[in-house]
């Protein structure tokens, strides 16, 4: 029997949203918006190792324990992320990236 | 009767939300209605996990995307004040270049991923079991270093937002 939905439309899927990621982080000028740029594309990563998992003749669920480790980088990197751009707001009241230029503290 | 047909709308439906509240993310001022899109978005990839199989996976996106992470970044979003600026500044001045950069690799990417096809799918039955069993036998390790990694984070978050102004208070 094969299933209704088939592995290549999870893939589309999955590759859409990664580029929709991938724009926002190249054209937004919010930092705070690149991050959530950044967990679309990571999430999107996710539907396809789940797919991949699910449907494409794995024996086991070993591409779903890399969507947990993701969950866990994930969750890491937003964290230390969101520090970074509140730590630099601090230093210098500048949101965008664009003019956040100089690195010294 | 067959109801594959079910199984085929409610992807089309879960397509539709995850695409254009993706879309949404990037191209909307607000930086809250963003990050609320950004929630939806995650709560919709939830749905795409559970119709393909993996009843655990979609709880914990549940539990750490929508509730944990989508906290995190509306907090960003409060401690940095979001004015309302005009239409013309929130985009780069890269920004067509990008575009078009990403739409020349996004277009075969896209066309190439429907050539994948179905292998012998898993059993259903749920993944939990599988998922464990993978997850505490042979990426035992990975997984015990994955718990310094969140400790790390958790330290270097801490350091990052203290303030050492000793002499204000």
């Amino acid at each position: 029997m094969t299933p209704a939905v088939p592995l290549g439309a999870f893939i589309a899927v999955s590759a859409v949203l990664f580029f929709i990621g991938c724009a926002g982080v190249l054209t937004r000028r919010n930092a705070v918006v690149i991050l959530m740029s950044v967990e679309l594309m990571l999430n999107a990563a996710n539907l396809a190792l789940v797919a991949f998992s699910r449907r494409f003749g794995s024996t086991d669920e070993r591409g779903s324990v890399f969507v947990v480790f993701v969950f866990v980088v994930a969750a890491a990197e937003v964290a230390v992320g969101l520090a970074i751009v509140l730590s630099a707001y601090r230093t210098r009241p500048v949101v965008n990236v664009d003019e956040a230029h100089a690195m010294r503290g | 009767m067959s109801f594959d047909f079910l199984e085929v709308a409610i992807f089309a439906i879960l397509t539709i939300a995850i695409i254009g509240a993706g879309a949404a993310v990037v191209l909307v001022n607000r930086i809250t209605s963003a990050a609320l899109f950004m929630a939806f978005t995650f709560l919709c990839m939830a749905g795409m996990f559970l119709l393909l199989g993996a009843e655990t996976i979609a709880a914990f996106q549940v539990l750490i995307y929508v509730g944990a992470i989508t906290v995190l970044i509306l907090y960003g979003v409060m401690f940095t004040p979001q004015g309302p600026r005009d239409q013309g500044l929130f985009f780069q001045k890269q920004t067509p270049w990008a575009a078009v950069l990403v739409a020349l690799i996004a277009l075969p990417v896209v066309v190439l991923s429907f050539s994948f096809k179905d292998g012998r799918p898993l059993p259903r039955g749920g993944d939990l079991v599988p998922l464990a069993t993978s997850l505490f036998g042979d990426f035992a390790f990975p997984f015990e270093v994955a718990s310094v990694l969140l400790l790390a984070a958790l330290v270097g978050a801490i350091v990052l937002v203290k303030r050492d102004d000793e002499e204000t208070r």
